[in-house]
């Protein structure tokens, strides 16, 4: 639960940094930019959040998955994040399988991790 | 074996994204897996919406109204429009209403105390209502 309403936007300072990655350097950005476009991707993530939920509900299901998040992205018809998603997915799991090994020794600790189990 | 940090590449705390997610009464759980897709994705939208945003912009000064501009152009970014509206000036705003009472035709009780519509973003989120904070 968030405990302040703070909580439920995304920090402005970490925006503004991925913003300014994104432009060229030397681009100055406004104030209200900056809190506009983070304000942007708070929103986003409920809406995506909501759109990715709608799925599980349909399919009768109770846990979200990744498949879930990607299949959201037709859905709300934000298709051409689908690719580099993927990418980026799969390099998730690699790593996430390889985190796993690493720490597997030592206890198995099972929080509920359900990751990569191929490859 | 160098293991590659996927973690890493993100800039968003997924702490934040998840309590974000966890705050839609229809999520109680939130795995690993989604919760690294959404940040990811949200991310790229970020960076998306900035990069056609600074398209719109001159001088390399990217302003508000360049971001409403592309929200309100691109009919997928309807669910930001209630929350990056168009912006006007008073005098906009002024003749707007003017064109709207002519339409109306002479009903006199609009009078020109206009409105300030300029909106200042900054609605304050201090919470300052003493509710029970229970803290977990």
């Amino acid at each position: 639960m968030a405990e302040k309403l703070e909580d439920l936007n995304l920090p402005l300072t970490v925006v503004t940094r991925i913003v300014k990655e994104a432009l060229p350097d030397g681009v100055a950005i406004s104030k209200e930019a900056r809190t506009g476009l983070a304000k942007a991707a708070s929103v986003f993530v409920l809406y995506v959040t909501s759109a990715a939920t709608n799925i599980v509900k349909n399919n009768k299901r109770k846990a979200l998955t990744g498949q879930d998040v990607l299949e959201a992205m037709a859905d709300i018809e934000f298709d051409r994040f689908v690719e580099p998603l993927k990418d980026a997915l799969e390099q998730y799991k690699q790593v996430a399988f390889a985190k796993k090994q690493a720490s597997g020794k030592k206890k198995d600790e099972t929080e509920d991790v359900e990751m990569a189990e191929d490859e | 074996m160098a293991t590659p940090k996927a973690e890493k590449d993100l800039h968003l705390p997924l702490s934040r994204v998840k309590t974000i997610m966890k705050s839609s009464p229809e999520v109680d759980a939130v795995g690993p897996e989604p919760l690294y897709l959404v940040t990811k994705v949200t991310e790229l939208f970020v960076t998306d919406l900035a990069k056609r945003a600074y398209k719109n912009s001159e001088k390399n000064f990217l302003e508000y109204k360049h971001i409403a501009e592309v929200v309100q152009q691109d009919d997928t970014l309807d669910f930001l429009r209630e929350i990056m509206p168009r912006k006007i000036t008073v005098r906009q705003f002024k003749e707007m209403m003017a064109k709207k009472a002519a339409k109306a035709n002479d009903s006199d009780e609009t009078s020109e105390e206009s409105s300030e519509e300029e909106s200042s973003d900054e609605s304050s989120s201090g919470n300052s209502n003493s509710n029970q904070e229970n803290k977990s």
